[in-house]
């Protein structure tokens, strides 16, 4: 009996470990272990080993049983092992790159637009927008702007046929001609029609002069433009504003300053510049960025705002210009082009 | 605007170096465009030479071996070599000798040049920091003595401020207005020319010379002064005026002409000087053009004119464009003896429309349509008389005729410097304010104790019409304070505002954000696009629609009716340069034509490029029409818009662009929005020089339809017991979109669980399409679309039996109408 065992184990010992799919294992788990396995039938046959005996037999059986299980056990982990193994398939090389296309990329126009935004909304202001064809009342005539302003032009501005018919626009006279905006600041207007002060606004978007193309110059470009109307509202109040959004922008070391210019809708009016010697390539001592002032009492007035009561500031800039500056971009152009070369360097 | 320092030293004392004179000018609010200085900066070892003998460079075409005489005490005769064209024998030239240092660090040594000797270098203008060209050597005077240092031999120079005046000041376009200017910075006074002629001639009445002056437009001329001066001798203007002149760039003609140019730049007021023989009739006549009246200007341009525009004229024709340009034959000439001298103010706003629909300007129609000071005109008519009694001789002749009136001169604001502390929210002191206002020559004339505080009454000078409102004075005062000086300040924290970021900024800021989450580039086109681009996209009647009346240049003439347009050139422009590109994105505004009018859009537009020949080291399945329908799916949604519901029509026919059969459009702008995409018309692609497959979608939505955000989703409770599926695959023609089978099939599950039809308390949860088949065991014509249909109960485990008995019905319901069959 003994013996028989021993045999049995030594069979299953050299048997088990080279099993290579779990239906051997289960076949041949089923010869040793199965309802009528050897070793099944070994055990059945104690009934026939003399009395004296069984307790010594009994145990060899129990520590032959433990050997076996622990055979078997070691098969199922080492095939369940070799199953993962062939599903997973060769190991990776980390250092491939992977076959898709990207990152996306925002455009710098955006990452500078949304950044300004940002900023601004800290200062309370909400993000607005109009549309880019306007009349010649919300472009000019609103804003103070004389009928026969040379800025007026179609030297200068891009007009649309007496003809046209722009379904989301009103016109106030039917003399009135439709136009690309020159400027952001007829949202101003818009939004001083639609509501009531204070007004805390910024407007970013498409603007369009009838101008060459050249390195600093283009056919459609982009401003942003903040208005504040409250009351008591001082230059001094717009010169704070200018310079948080400086700081924040181009960082601590950036200076502001005002000087004195003409807008029409504004008054007193600055041009502002800024100084940023620690900005890449930039070389001159003051870069002028853009304009501002205090809302033009002709304006309130026109919007129905009482003057006496209510005032407020305005600024404007070219996007492009700024993100030039950010950037160290040296050609408006590149922003049009959209060579991915240029794009994927800004994300 | 040029002003020079030597013309304006006559007015204002100016002790500043140019610097600070240049931010002096910058802070008054005109930009400095440029500074020229026609000075010699101090250069040692620059002498006065002679050329003596020119020769030809042995080894060198283009350059002279010279012989030049530099004086005794730097060596006498000297070998040069020269590149100018006119280093001729006898001419006295600028010589840097070894060791000179010009401007621009350029130090002088004696070299070899192509294999011959050089002692030093004969100079042009540019390499003395002169500016100008460097088309020759500067040639001196034959008198300049030789050997003399360069400093001495070309004393004194002037500095030319090139500066930009605003459309407010055009008191300021002369010298006299920026001396006035400077003086208020400078706290200096201004000395104005003394002028002698007060307006009593000397000469008796000449009738035969000037019998009189007529003015039948008064509205666009309200005063016209014509005086009439007898023997004059035309000659050149004297050195000083002529310097002047030219110093600003103004070329001299001859003293008649040049004193005209000279008051309108020292005075402001633009005048005309007339041959009094010319003047036909002996009568001027200010008149309104007749429509189609011709006038050869002094261009040489012949002019057709209308009545709505002026003309200084005699009795039979037009002499001058009122107020612009002179005609070409009733100016003064070489033989001119007699004249009349003209000095008017004209409506800025006639003389404007003129300039601009003849298309034709001039320094007089610049100050005019900007405004002279209306009650300069009669000082600045003695000014040129005292200045032509100088410079041409002559006698004035009896009457001086002055035609309309000089209307009196009264402005006065009233304002109080708690005000304008008020408006720049800081503290400058009266003192302070009242010493900037004075400077302006703005003089306080009465002061008054109001409750607001002290009030001032402010007396506006005529040539500052600029100035109206206290608000106007709050800018003088700060301008004179310095602009520089606002005091920092932090920003002060706001009271919250109501209302959201624009709904087209939170469309633009999500689908942005996805589509550069999906690996696509932002990229940024122009709105202006070609009329023969946009024949691909929209019909000629709304491409008709989008023209401009006045485009810059031909290919940016129409509005762009869809993104795509820009893209392609972005996608072709990277193909052309090597770099390889796939997915890019545009969001912008788009414009739609609907039934005769324009609708401006929000719009978003991207392609997906596959080119088979891109070589990758694991490839990836291609993009396809579903992979743009998903994209296109996640954009509408960002608007509001579910593309799931919406009717989606394959391409058939003229549908812009798209290639059919492979695209598809959703939305029609009369609802407010529209949606297309699919693979780019493979035609269109290649004409654009775009390489391999473009698939593409664009979206454009009315602003109006983009809602602002909208009340929080409410939760809806969902069932916990399991779903029992069931799978049908069912047979239809091939042609017949999966839509409206899965639609058809719907309908069908909905009635067959539904409470009457057979007891069912559960429902149809779900109806997708795993499977499309076509081919071998299915007639021809014909395709397979496989369904799971997914049935579940909020309250409990379905039973197979009832959702058997359910499924029956399905297959027997569907079908009914003969148009599918259930598949065994």
């Amino acid at each position: 009996m003994q013996e028989t065992l021993n045999t049995l184990l030594a069979r299953a010992t050299a048997e088990l470990p080279v099993l290579k799919s779990r239906a051997d294992f289960e076949a041949a788990k089923a010869r040793y272990v199965g309802p009528n396995g050897e070793f099944t039938v070994l055990m059945k046959q104690m009934g026939t080993v003399p009395k004296e005996q069984r307790p010594a037999m009994g145990k060899l059986i129990n520590e032959t049983k433990g050997r076996l299980q622990v055979q078997l056990d070691a098969a199922l982990a080492r095939i369940g092992d070799a199953e993962i193994a062939a599903q997973l398939g060769p190991a990776i090389d980390p250092t491939l790159p992977p076959p898709d296309t990207g990152p996306g990329t925002y455009h710098p126009l955006t990452l500078v637009r949304e950044e300004m935004c940002r900023i601004l909304r800290k200062a309370g202001f909400t993000v607005v927008e109009g549309p880019e064809v306007e009349t010649e009342y919300y472009c000019f005539d609103a804003l103070n702007t004389p009928a026969d302003h040379p800025a007026r032009d179609a030297q200068d501005t891009f007009y649309f046929p007496e003809k046209a018919r722009f379904a989301n626009l009103t016109k106030k006279t039917p003399e009135e001609k439709y136009l690309l905006r020159t400027h952001t600041s007829s949202v101003q207007i818009r939004t001083m029609l639609k509501g009531n002060p204070p007004i805390r606004i910024v407007s970013p978007g498409r603007v369009y002069r009838r101008d060459t193309s050249d390195a600093t110059h283009s056919a459609n470009f982009h401003q942003i433009e903040c208005l504040y109307v409250d009351k008591n509202v001082t230059v001094r109040d717009l010169k704070a504003l200018l310079d948080y959004i400086f700081a924040s922008l181009l960082g601590q070391d950036t200076v502001t300053r005002f000087r004195p210019h003409y807008f029409g809708y504004t008054e007193p009016s600055f041009e502002v510049d800024l100084s940023a010697q620690h900005l890449p390539k930039v070389n001159k001592d003051w870069i002028e960025i853009g304009g501002c002032g205090m809302v033009d009492p002709a304006v309130f007035e026109g919007v129905g705002y009482d003057p006496e009561v209510w005032s407020g500031y305005a600024f404007g800039m070219g996007l492009e210009r700024l993100a030039m500056l950010m950037y160290g971009i040296d050609d408006i152009r590149y922003f049009y082009q959209n060579d991915l070369r240029f794009l994927k360097q800004f994300a | 605007m040029k002003i020079s320092l030597n013309w304006l030293k006559q007015y204002v004392r100016v002790y500043s170096s140019i610097e600070e004179l240049q931010r002096a000018v910058t802070f008054l609010g005109f930009e400095v465009e440029g500074v020229e200085s026609t000075a010699l900066p101090p250069l040692t070892n620059v002498v006065v030479g002679e050329i003596q003998t020119r020769a030809k460079h042995p080894n060198a075409d283009k350059l002279s071996v010279c012989t030049v005489d530099v004086g005794a005490a730097h060596g006498g005769v000297r070998t040069i070599v020269c590149g100018a064209p006119n280093c001729d024998p006898g001419n006295r030239v600028v010589v840097a000798l070894p060791g000179a240092v010009l401007p621009g660090d350029f130090k002088i040594k004696q070299s070899k040049i192509r294999g011959q000797q050089s002692d030093g270098m004969m100079c042009a203008t540019d390499e003395l920091g002169l500016g100008g060209d460097h088309a020759g050597l500067l040639i001196l005077d034959p008198a300049a003595v030789i050997g003399l240092p360069i400093n001495e031999a070309l004393p004194g120079g002037d500095t030319i401020l090139d500066i930009e005046v605003t459309p407010n000041r055009p008191d300021v376009l002369n010298h006299i207005g920026f001396a006035r200017e400077l003086a208020a910075w400078l706290k200096y006074d201004v000395r104005f020319p003394e002028i002698k002629f007060r307006g009593k001639p000397d000469g008796a009445p000449r009738p035969d010379l000037l019998a009189g002056i007529r003015v039948d437009a008064a509205e666009d001329c309200p005063l016209y002064v014509g005086i009439a001066v007898t023997g004059v001798k035309v000659g050149p203007s004297p050195a000083w005026m002529q310097e002047r002149l030219k110093a600003v760039g103004l070329r001299p003609i001859n003293n008649l002409v040049d004193v005209g140019n000279y008051v309108m730049l020292e005075l402001g007021q633009p005048l005309h000087v007339f041959d009094a023989k010319k003047i036909r009739g002996r009568q001027i006549i200010v008149r309104r053009a007749a429509d189609n009246e011709k006038l050869v200007t002094l261009d040489g341009k012949e002019r057709t004119l209308n009545g709505r525009m002026l003309v200084i004229a005699d009795a039979e024709r037009p002499l001058v464009v009122a107020g612009i340009m002179g005609g070409a034959d009733a100016g003064v000439d070489d033989t001119t003896t007699d004249i009349v001298l003209e000095s008017a103010y004209f409506r800025p706003s006639s003389i404007r429309w003129t300039s601009r629909r003849l298309g034709l300007s001039s320094d007089s129609a610049y100050r005019f349509e900007r405004g002279v000071d209306p009650h300069g005109t009669v000082e600045a008519a003695y000014r040129a008389l005292d200045l032509i009694l100088e410079t041409a001789g002559g006698t004035v002749v009896s009457p001086v005729f002055k035609v309309g009136r000089d209307r009196p001169w009264s402005r006065e604001i009233k304002v109080t410097p708690n005000y304008i502390r008020a408006k720049i929210g800081f503290d400058i002191t009266d003192d302070e304010m009242r010493d900037a206002l004075i400077g302006l020559n703005l003089r306080i004339t009465a002061e008054h104790d109001t409750p607001k505080g002290i009030e001032w009454t402010v007396r506006i000078p005529s040539y500052r019409s600029d100035l109206d409102r206290p608000i106007d004075l709050v800018e003088e005062v700060l301008r004179i304070y310095g602009t520089d000086r606002v005091p920092p300040a932090t920003c002060a924290g706001p009271a919250l505002i109501d209302g959201d970021d624009d709904p087209i900024v939170l469309f633009n800021r999500k689908v942005t954000d996805h589509l550069v989450g999906q690996d696509f580039h932002e990229v940024v086109n122009y709105t202006l696009r070609a009329r023969s681009e946009l024949a691909t996209w929209v019909s000629d009647a709304s491409a008709e629609e989008l023209g401009l009346s006045n485009p810059f240049v031909d290919d940016q003439s129409h509005l762009r009716p869809t993104l795509v347009l820009g893209i392609l050139d972005s996608l072709k422009l990277n193909q052309s340069r090597g770099v390889a590109v796939s997915r890019l994105f545009e969001t912008g505004r788009v414009f739609m034509e609907l039934s005769g009018t324009v609708q401006e859009c929000v719009g978003v537009g991207f392609v997906l490029c596959h080119n088979p020949q891109d070589r990758v080291w694991l490839a990836r399945p291609a993009p396809d029409f579903y992979t743009v329908k998903h994209q296109m799916g996640i954009l509408a949604a960002a608007a509001g818009i579910d593309l799931g519901r919406a009717e989606l029509v394959p391409v058939r026919g003229a549908f812009w662009g798209w290639q059919e059969g492979h695209s598809a459009a959703a939305g029609e702008m009369k609802d407010g929005w529209t949606a297309r995409f699919g693979l780019l018309n493979l035609a269109m692609v290649r004409a654009a020089g775009v390489e391999g497959q473009v698939w593409a979608g664009m979206f454009a939505i009315l602003p109006g339809k983009l809602a602002a955000a909208g009340a929080h989703p409410r939760y809806q409770n969902f069932s916990l017991f399991p779903a029992a599926l069931r799978d049908i695959a069912l047979v239809a023609a091939a042609a017949r979109p999966a839509g409206e089978v899965r639609a058809q099939l719907l309908t069908v599950a909905r009635a067959a669980t539904s409470a009457t039809a057979t007891g069912a308390t559960f429902s149809v949860e779900a109806v997708e399409l795993f499977d499309l088949y076509t081919g071998a065991g299915l007639p021809e014509g014909k395709k397979s679309l496989a369904f799971s249909l997914s049935f579940r109960s909020a309250e409990r485990t379905l039973t197979d039996d009832e959702v058997n008995a359910a499924f029956v019905k399905i297959q027997q319901d569907i079908a009914a109408d003969g148009t599918l069959s259930v598949r065994a």
